[in-house]
């Protein structure tokens, strides 16, 4: 929007319009016509563009279903004739707007984490979600019911309108749901982005363990690199001959007996740092000791854990462009 | 190093439109004079300038609609050099057009990331000897030609070449949908009302690590995402600056019919807004006052009848007698409900009452209220997998960094495969 400069009166600015016929569109209007500058000697867009045409005849036509949400799933463009449900982009078949949990979900899965004192294996293997998605639902719960908790407003009718313009997934409980995504998924990693010729005996059995070792000798196989080993461990059983409920319930200790492991080494973790570190109280301050080795700089003399810098190793603080001072993490 | 100094947005256009405004969208810039024979080209010549940008603007809409396929390299003759060159800046009007090149060149990583979904039940049933047997790439099958194996999807690997990009905490706000465009999330980011595990991260350019949460002011995110307030001026006095924006638009467009434009003349007769804004005028307030009054008035009723005290029902006919003839009409009944209809009727009141709370019609905010989402929202309305967002305290946790499956890439990007190659290969840096 031009900003409105207080102008000289029309028969004066019409001097510099060069077409006769803006000229006489000025004679008609009132005093207080706004020209972009009163400097200006261009004369305004005498008419519509075809760009801008065509653009309205698209808003009124084609464009206004877009315009307000139908409140009942998702609206996406659809290239011409064809019916597509999840491709937000026409052009691009690769990238699908994918389902994403409903609140209910959210909250079933909280209560089950929270209250029911399930593991997070155990509700991801049940409901088909990933680990990781599994554990932020919770986390991001947690803070909800904190607002709720402290009276913080929550932003409820745009949840209410955000979700009801997404592809939702539902829950129903005490019933067998369908996955809501893969969540056995292993990391391609660049090791085995290789082809490698590797000669063995016919006879062999060459199994994904000698195939991971043939790849490279530290590179574990994809058996212990699943993020649901347990999983895999009771469809064995199942196969072998064991009841369902049976190796259901072993599934449930296994990975319970997983996550306490891996809480027991975060706590002995941090237990081995609390004990490297000597704590001193005083009145203002804590200070916190620890032991360093100031020789231990790495092979360039200044490597990023390093406090210490090697003699002769020249300084970075003249360079341009990488030393850019924004946190790498935020604890 | 020539190339490297232009950036893909800032290359100088060769003389084919002479650009009147600076809108950042590409819809109105085509020459004034115009004949109809060169329409083709020029229609061609402006499909090429269009910019497909992170915005939830309506004519960045209208452009991913009428976009098509680039077709970069069929064709034409142009070098491969060329068509990597054009490939690459078409991308960056997308992906982060607001970051240096030079960043961008800096965060570019050229391993891509990518899973396999490994079934439980086949990973226990065989132990991948059986991957080792025939000629060592498993024993051949013949397939039909009617099976689905015979298809292969492939792994859409030149789809994550802006991968980086999206762990940039401004891109990150944007696809969790707290902000309708990129820039406005640069822009909350820089403003300091988004948090990073708790603390405020000012720095639109931290790149997020797998688990960090963010979350964003709700108030700044119920602006971004709500319907605009007009100015005040704009929506009573005719002799406001809109106003006249219309009358001149109008007088314009009689010329237009002068030139006998006719197509253009009747949509402007219609037109009832600047076209250079995106926003509508909608009488919403308006619109909403009477019916707020309304159920107050209602419930003030109901809890009046329910309560049953003879000094409440006396305050309750006070009302009617105030109301006007169209509420009198609803509240007479009320009198002589039944005990279910009535509960059904405290039930409804309740759920508006909650409404009420929760959405209020508040003037002093900046957006329209009750809080309602700005048009044109829905077709943009996805979420990536790898974020997990909850909106009702908008905050969203970064799972993972986005990878390549069989068949589809996380990376929402509306440009095809091909276009996405050459941009790769522009990155390789072997040009």
């Amino acid at each position: 929007m031009p900003p409105l400069i207080p102008t000289l009166p029309p028969a004066a600015s019409s001097i510099i319009r060069t077409s006769a016929g803006t000229a006489r569109c000025v004679a008609q209007l009132p005093q207080q016509v706004p020209i972009a500058a009163s400097f200006s000697t261009t004369a305004s867009r005498p008419k519509f563009s075809k760009a801008r045409r065509l653009f309205r005849a698209w808003e009124r036509m084609e464009g206004r279903i877009y315009r307000r949400p139908t409140g009942d799933g998702p609206q996406y463009l659809a290239p011409r004739g064809v019916e597509t449900v999840d491709r937000p982009f026409p052009l691009n078949p690769h990238f699908k707007s994918t389902k994403v949990l409903d609140d209910r979900a959210r909250e079933m899965i909280w209560e089950k984490i929270m209250r029911g004192g399930e593991t997070i294996k155990a509700v991801s293997a049940e409901f088909g979600i990933d680990i990781r998605r599994v554990a932020a639902v919770v986390r991001l719960k947690e803070v909800e019911k904190d607002w709720i908790a402290k009276d913080k407003p929550l932003a409820k009718p745009y949840a209410k309108a955000v979700l009801s313009m997404l592809p939702k997934h539902f829950i129903k409980p005490n019933v067998s749901n369908p996955p809501f995504e893969p969540i056995n998924e292993l990391h391609v990693h660049p090791y085995t982005m290789q082809q490698i010729f590797w000669p063995t005996s016919e006879s062999r059995h060459f199994t994904r363990e000698d195939a991971a070792k043939a790849f490279h000798p530290t590179l574990l196989s994809a058996d212990k690199r699943v993020p649901h080993p347990e999983l895999v461990q009771m469809e064995r059983e199942v196969h072998q001959g064991r009841l369902l409920w049976d190796a259901s319930e072993r599934f449930k200790q296994n990975v319970m007996e997983s996550e306490r492991k891996a809480a027991e080494k975060q706590v002995a973790k941090a237990a081995y740092e609390e004990k490297k570190t000597t704590r001193i109280n005083t009145e203002r301050f804590e200070f916190r000791f620890k032991q360093f080795n100031a020789e231990n700089v790495g092979l360039r003399g200044r490597s990023r854990n390093a406090v210490g810098w090697r003699y002769g190793t020249p300084h970075d603080d003249r360079s341009k462009g990488h030393q850019i001072k924004i946190p790498t993490s935020v604890p | 190093m020539k190339p490297r100094r232009f950036h893909g947005l800032k290359r100088p256009l060769t003389s084919i439109n002479t650009r009147t405004h600076n809108l950042p969208v590409s819809v109105f810039t085509s020459s004034t004079a115009r004949s109809n024979s060169a329409d083709t080209v020029a229609d061609k010549r402006f499909r090429a300038l269009q910019k497909l940008r992170q915005s939830w603007n309506k004519y960045n809409l209208y452009n991913i609609f009428k976009a098509v396929n680039p077709k970069i390299g069929l064709g034409t003759t142009q070098t491969f050099f060329q068509q990597k060159w054009r490939a690459k800046g078409m991308l960056r009007t997308y992906h982060g057009e607001h970051i240096v090149e030079r960043k961008w060149e800096r965060m570019f990583n050229r391993r891509l990331l990518s899973v396999i979904d490994m079934d439980t039940e086949s990973m226990a049933k065989m132990d991948g000897s059986e991957m080792a047997a025939g000629r060592g790439s498993g024993i051949d099958q013949r397939l039909r030609p009617g099976d689905k194996r015979t298809s292969r999807t492939l792994t859409p690997y030149m789809q994550m070449t802006f991968a980086p990009m999206e762990r940039r905490l401004d891109i990150a706000v944007f696809r969790a949908m707290f902000a309708s465009s990129a820039r406005q999330a640069r822009q909350f980011c820089v403003h300091g009302a988004v948090k990073v595990n708790g603390k405020v991260v000012p720095y639109p350019a931290y790149r997020l690590n797998p688990g960090d949460m963010f979350q964003v002011d709700p108030e700044r995110v119920l602006y971004a995402t709500g319907l605009p307030k007009l100015p005040p001026s704009d929506s009573n006095q005719p002799s406001s600056h809109a106003g006249e924006n219309e009358a001149t638009e109008e007088a314009v467009e009689k010329e237009a019919e002068a030139i006998s434009e006719e197509e253009s003349e009747v949509l402007a007769a219609k037109a009832e807004q600047d076209p250079d804004t995106t926003d509508a005028p909608e009488a919403a307030p308006v619109n909403m006052k009477p019916t707020r009054t309304q159920i107050q008035d209602l419930t003030a009723q109901a809890k009046a009848i329910l309560s049953e005290e003879p000094l409440s029902l006396d305050l309750g006919v006070g009302r009617d007698d105030k109301a006007s003839s169209e509420e009198a009409a609803p509240s007479d009944p009320i009198a002589g409900l039944t005990d279910s209809e009535l509960k059904k009727l405290e039930e409804r009141m309740e759920e508006h009452m909650r409404e009420e709370k929760e959405n209020p019609h508040d003037p002093s905010k900046p957006y329209v209220t009750p809080w309602r989402p700005r048009n044109y929202m829905a077709p943009f309305a996805f979420i990536p997998q790898y974020l997990e967002v909850n909106q009702n305290i908008c905050s969203a946790v970064y799972l993972r960094h986005p990878v390549a499956r069989k068949g589809n890439a996380e990376v929402p990007t509306p440009y095809p495969y091909e276009t996405s190659q050459l941009a790769f290969n522009w990155y390789l840096r072997r040009r």
